[in-house]
């Protein structure tokens, strides 16, 4: 079992490394072919990794977010896991090489990490520890999924406004095609914060910690939140085109970013995650 | 007196069918010559029924589009049908023939010529679709009139199959190289549905109607179009009756309720302004709008695109975009020869398959394979001393049954000769030669 764990990681990185290679003979070759292997071979990998994460799961008794490569590998995991749920939505292939290449480099790093020992501690294994933290690491792949969208979004923005072909004009699907996934990334990632805001809220109650609330990671969340829900509120009323919904999931990913990187560094709350 | 029956030509001994194609195209011969022996579909069946009058010429496939005028044709004697080729098919223009404004190919390259046209290698606008269903239809009038034997059948349909080939696994298609098709190419990567878009026109001439035709063909929501002169208009009309007219002082209500704008009138000046645009804009919130400016000079002031949610495209961008997939269709090339090279060398193995003495060879080593797989599983059932008894009788059962059919694989001199050796193939199962080492 233990070799099997430690190859694991590696095997996962060659699956997904053929998958990207899969969408990008299909985004750069034009090779249909290739993208119809694509989609069964992401599935694939996919399930995998879902065995694999289960797997650690139940043998270091916790969940797996008590390592930064587990971290990594979560994130990849729930990347791939947004992308094939919009790629369905959308019936629409051409954009898994932009996701996936996330993907691919998210596990190359867990690979690359993999050999530090997780941390033991109770609240690990804590079931509103894990659900507060996989909704948590689900939405922000989503908001991260949904940036992605965002800048393919501008780019061919640009080039239509610019009159100017490049790489991406042709090859990518409709602005509408890529603005419908965008708000649909946005809305998984905001439901998937909001169950974690929300399991957060009631786990701080039954810890019975005071002024949990005045921790800098919740008050970012709660902004990241606000500003997420906001940007789709006013698509939705037409008050924003695209464009500005594009902005606003790029912004709001480098203030997440920003965000966990701050808050992890300069404050000492109980809330570290890094 | 009863008509001498023709000789049969000796059966393929070489590993090529003595396939041969003669023909006009717009390389070889002007639009007044092609134009001339271009063909219809009644045309073409009448002329594939007298061509059967002429056992010399053999099977024989007629291709006639806009742009060419071909036959293929597995001869019997090949100098005579040459020559009854050229007369039959070129009989409204002798000066193809005296101007020298046709081609000959034959053997391998006579059957690459006709997969490669199927592939829109050979057309005069690269990877065009239409080519496609023109080689399928034709071959399906040559086997109703029964003028395509075995060969030809199966040349048009490994050249059907080479040209669905290219088709889906390369880009030999792909881009619009016109400038209505450029104006759907734009749409589309805008839209998620044409269908679900409407289009208004400024404009009811030639440019105006060029640019309606494939976004009608494409099946746009609505097509409106605005126009000053009733006369153009009632014109227009007539050429596209799926259109709808509006008064042109009403242009920017339409627009408002449009998706896709294309200017073509013959104005001095512009006649879509920033400020009204910006105003049909607020009316229809969250949705972007084409606007594609066709007027020389323009008819769409280029602030407008300067408007959010705008794309404003003209002829100079239309340009650009109809060369850069020019460009992405010709690097297609190669992929596309590749392909044409896979699908001649399964239709050549086939063909090598139809010579008689292998395809006697493979039958009986099929009888042998099976009679040792069956000897095999059977012999445990009886006691040593009937082995060799039999081996025997299994060796004399297997010769015997195959002895005639082997035989008449073996006849040749009539005409339906290889059509029986396909027959033969089929009903044993033998593949193709070589398969049975791969």
């Amino acid at each position: 079992m233990d070799r099997l764990l430690a190859y694991a990681p590696l095997v996962l990185l060659l699956a997904y490394a053929l998958v990207v290679g899969c969408y990008g003979l299909l985004f750069f070759g034009g090779r249909r072919d290739a993208g119809r292997v694509a989609t069964p071979a992401l599935l694939t990998t996919l399930a995998l990794h879902l065995a694999y994460l289960v797997a650690i799961t139940w043998y270091w008794g916790q969940f797996p977010i008590a390592a930064v490569w587990q971290v990594l590998t979560a994130v990849a995991f729930a990347i791939a896991l947004i992308y094939a749920f919009l790629e369905w939505l959308g019936r629409e292939r051409s954009t898994g090489f932009w996701l996936l290449a996330q993907v691919l480099l998210f596990q190359l790093l867990a690979v690359g990490l993999s050999a530090a020992e997780p941390a033991q501690r109770e609240t690990f294994g804590n079931p509103l520890f894990g659900i507060h933290v996989s909704f948590a690491l689900l939405g922000y792949a989503a908001f991260a999924v949904a940036a992605s969208y965002g800048f393919l979004f501008l780019r061919l923005y640009s080039e239509l406004k610019r009159r100017r072909f490049t790489l991406f004009y042709g090859k990518l699907p409709p602005l509408q095609v890529l603005e419908r996934m965008m708000n649909g990334a946005l809305a998984v990632g905001l439901a998937a914060l909001t169950v974690a805001l929300l399991d957060g809220m009631l786990w701080a109650s039954l810890l019975g910690k005071p002024g949990w609330w005045r921790d800098p990671m919740i008050l970012l969340t709660f902004a990241t939140w606000a500003l997420y829900g906001g940007a789709l509120v006013l698509r939705r009323l037409h008050r924003w085109q695209g464009r500005q919904t594009a902005l606003a999931s790029l912004t709001g990913l480098g203030v997440i970013v920003t965000s966990l990187l701050v808050a992890g560094v300069l404050f000492t709350g109980f809330h570290r995650v890094l | 007196m009863a008509r001498p029956v023709p000789v049969a030509p000796p059966l393929p001994a070489t590993a090529e069918p003595s396939l041969m194609v003669v023909g006009v195209d717009y390389q070889s011969a002007p639009l007044e010559l092609r134009e001339k022996v271009a063909l219809s579909t009644a045309e073409t069946e009448e002329l594939l029924r007298s061509c059967k009058e002429h056992p010399e010429l053999g099977e024989i496939y007629l291709l006639s589009t806009c742009n060419r005028t071909e036959a293929y044709l597995l001869p019997r004697e090949k100098e005579r049908a040459f020559r009854r080729a050229m007369e039959l098919t070129f009989r409204k223009a002798p000066e193809i023939e005296t101007g020298g404004h046709f081609f000959v190919h034959h053997d391998r390259e006579a059957a690459r010529r006709l997969m490669a046209v199927a592939a829109g290698l050979e057309s005069m606008v690269l990877g065009e679709p239409e080519i496609l269903g023109q080689v399928k239809h034709a071959a399906e009038l040559a086997e109703a009139v029964g003028s395509s034997g075995v060969v030809v059948k199966r040349l048009a349909r490994a050249s059907v199959r080479a040209g669905g080939r290219a088709r889906a696994e390369t880009a030999i298609n792909a881009g619009a190289i016109s400038f209505g098709y450029a104006i759907v190419d734009v749409a589309r990567q805008i839209f998620s549905r044409l269908e679900r878009h409407s289009v208004l026109i400024l404009g009811a001439g030639e440019m105006a109607a060029t640019a309606a035709r494939p976004l009608l063909e494409k099946g746009v929501l609505r097509l409106r179009f605005a126009n000053r002169d009733p006369a153009r208009a009632r014109a227009f009309l007539e050429e596209l009756p799926a259109a709808e007219h509006v008064p042109f002082d009403q242009r920017y209500a339409a627009l408002a309720d449009s998706d896709v704008l294309v200017a073509a009138t013959a104005a001095g000046d512009p006649v879509i302004r920033p400020v009204e645009t910006e105003q049909a804009m607020r009316r229809r919130p969250g949705t972007p709008l084409l606007a594609v400016d066709l007027g020389v000079p323009r008819n769409v002031d280029p602030a407008v695109g300067r408007v959010e949610n705008v794309f404003l495209h003209d002829l100079d961008s239309l340009q650009q975009l109809v060369d850069r997939n020019l460009a992405r269709r010709r690097a297609e090339i190669p992929r596309v020869q590749e392909i044409v090279g896979e699908e001649l060398r399964c239709f050549l193995a086939w063909y090598q398959g139809l010579r008689a003495e292998p395809m006697v060879a493979r039958l009986q080593r099929q009888g042998e394979t099976i009679r040792r797989r069956e000897l095999e599983a059977a012999r445990g059932r009886f006691p040593p001393e009937v082995h060799e008894d039999l081996e025997k009788l299994s060796r004399a059962l297997v010769r015997k049954l195959l002895h005639h059919p082997s035989q008449q694989l073996r006849t040749s001199g009539d005409a339906d000769h290889l059509a029986r050796i396909e027959l033969a193939r089929q009903l044993f199962q033998l593949g193709d030669e070589g398969e049975e080492e791969r």
